[in-house]
């Protein structure tokens, strides 16, 4: 009565004594639900009904849509034209941006000291990659690459030239990497894949029309020249007007120097070798003929 | 043919990859991070006639010896142009800017009296796209352009040129005095001569 009480704490004993909330006990405020009128009752919905006076309006005749009262229909008048042809056979990158890149780092739901994966991404949940859909992974998109700020090693199967200038004027290495649609499904679920106990496969090589883009440069392809790579990084710090930082000065030099194997799909992991998440062990094969395979 | 191009930049050898799981890891040296970023920088060059093609790699624009700075774009846009400073300006010291050839800041300085505020400074302003980074690389593309333009040289004719417009020249008198020969004759023919 005298001694002073915490700010809210009337409403917290309140709730305290109260009983449990359950449907039982909530009702909505009065004058939150109105009720809809209903047609062909009262003075205003009644009569009429709202149809309108004769003809097929009221009577509910009316032709089907798109119908022009006779006239060549526009759906009908316009040529057809391929655009949509072959449409489910495309192949479909799904689009994550700087800005969203950004978020999950800041939130630390991915962690920056080791190189970023299509299977880290999906980890922390930044995008969903759905294999039987005709995705081929993740593209890099430049929108919030005016707040990017973070050093990073990613690698990804498309990026945009604004997305890879914003990753290399802040001392980041981005590389595009190709995966089929199996291994894909394995990069994006590997515990499943693991416990199916199949040896990890090797990573299939692109396909003809995919192979100019990985072996460019200037996308930053896994199949490039290295020479070729580091020019084009120049080319384009000149082009965007940053200095392009020198990365081997860095301390994390050895991590953004990381790079897969052609054939390789997770890191630390050779095709070929059978992992057993129970026994917490990695079988390896020793027979020549499948060392051969493995490593072809 | 992809595996070939592979087996050339990877550094180690194939047929112990299986075993070797650190070979794998990474691609051992990575040469290219290595080397150094001022060695590898193209050289100053002039631009010539065919020019077009190349003109970033003629010269090399030093971006540290620009002044950068953003303001608020002008336009339609709502929130974003009104809170978002994309309009980026550069602006350098053209008499100073010893990235340029001295005849070619003369050129400079002559062509784009209008870029040229009064402390020397030459302004390039780009407010293109909805990004700063964009814009301040079409900053960079208008005056790699105006370098470009004040660097192109007068079209020197080649031997060869020189050689056949002599040619034609001679080609043209030896024709003109054969018409007039010709002309003359005519004309002397309908001469009647009285005796």
């Amino acid at each position: 009565m005298s001694f002073p009480k915490k700010p809210g704490s009337k409403a917290l004993d309140v709730l305290q004594n109260l009983p449990r909330i359950s449907l039982a006990n909530l009702r909505p405020e009065p004058g939150a639900k109105k009720t809809a009128p209903r047609r062909g009752r009262g003075q205003h919905g009644g009569n009429r009904s709202g149809r309108g006076h004769k003809g097929q309006r009221q009577r509910g005749n009316r032709p089907r849509l798109g119908f022009e009262g006779g006239q060549t229909p526009f759906y009908l008048a316009i040529p057809k034209y391929g655009f949509n042809e072959g449409h489910s056979r495309r192949p479909q990158y799904q689009p994550l941006s700087l800005k969203r890149l950004q978020y999950l780092i800041d939130l630390g739901r991915v962690d920056t000291t080791q190189p970023i994966d299509l299977t880290q991404l999906v980890n922390a949940r930044g995008v969903t990659i759905q294999p039987l859909k005709r995705d081929y992974g993740v593209q890099l998109v430049d929108e919030g690459e005016d707040i990017f700020a973070a050093k990073i090693h990613i690698e990804v199967q498309r990026a945009s030239e604004g997305a890879i200038a914003a990753i290399e004027r802040n001392g980041g290495v981005i590389t595009t990497s190709f995966y089929d649609p199996i291994s894909l499904g394995i990069v994006i679920k590997p515990v499943p894949f693991f416990l199916r106990g199949q040896p990890i496969p090797k990573r299939m090589l692109p396909g003809q029309d995919m192979v100019p883009y990985y072996t460019d440069a200037g996308n930053r392809g896994y199949l490039a020249d290295c020479e070729k790579i580091q020019q084009a990084r120049l080319a384009l710090a000149q082009k965007y007007g940053y200095i392009l930082p020198d990365i081997s000065k860095d301390e994390l030099y050895h991590m953004l120097s990381m790079r897969k194997d052609v054939r390789q799909i997770f890191f630390g992991l050779a095709p070929g070798w059978v992992v057993n998440m129970s026994e917490k062990k990695i079988l390896k094969p020793t027979d020549e003929k499948l060392l051969k395979y493995y490593s072809s | 043919m992809a595996a070939h191009i592979v087996r050339r930049c990877y550094l180690f050898s194939r047929p112990a990859a299986a075993v070797n799981v650190n070979a794998l890891r990474r691609i051992k040296p990575h040469r290219v991070l290595v080397a150094d970023v001022n060695a590898s920088q193209p050289s100053v060059g002039y631009g010539t006639r065919d020019s077009d093609l190349a003109q970033d790699s003629q010269v090399h624009i030093p971006v540290d010896r620009l002044t950068v700075s953003y303001s608020r774009s002008s336009g339609p846009g709502g929130q974003n142009v009104n809170k978002v400073s994309t309009k980026a300006e550069v602006r350098f010291h053209v008499h100073t800017a010893d990235w340029i050839p001295e005849d070619v800041r003369q050129k400079i300085f002559e062509k784009n009296k209008s870029r040229i505020n009064k402390a020397g400074q030459l302004l390039v302003t780009s407010e293109l796209s909805r990004s700063q980074h964009r814009n301040l690389s079409d900053c960079i593309q208008k005056i790699s352009a105006i370098i470009a333009d004040a660097s192109k040289k007068p079209h020197e004719p080649s031997a060869e040129d020189v050689a056949l417009r002599a040619e034609r020249l001679d080609k043209r008198n030896k024709e003109r005095l054969k018409q007039k020969k010709i002309h003359s004759t005519m004309k002397q023919s309908r001469r009647v001569d009285f005796d």
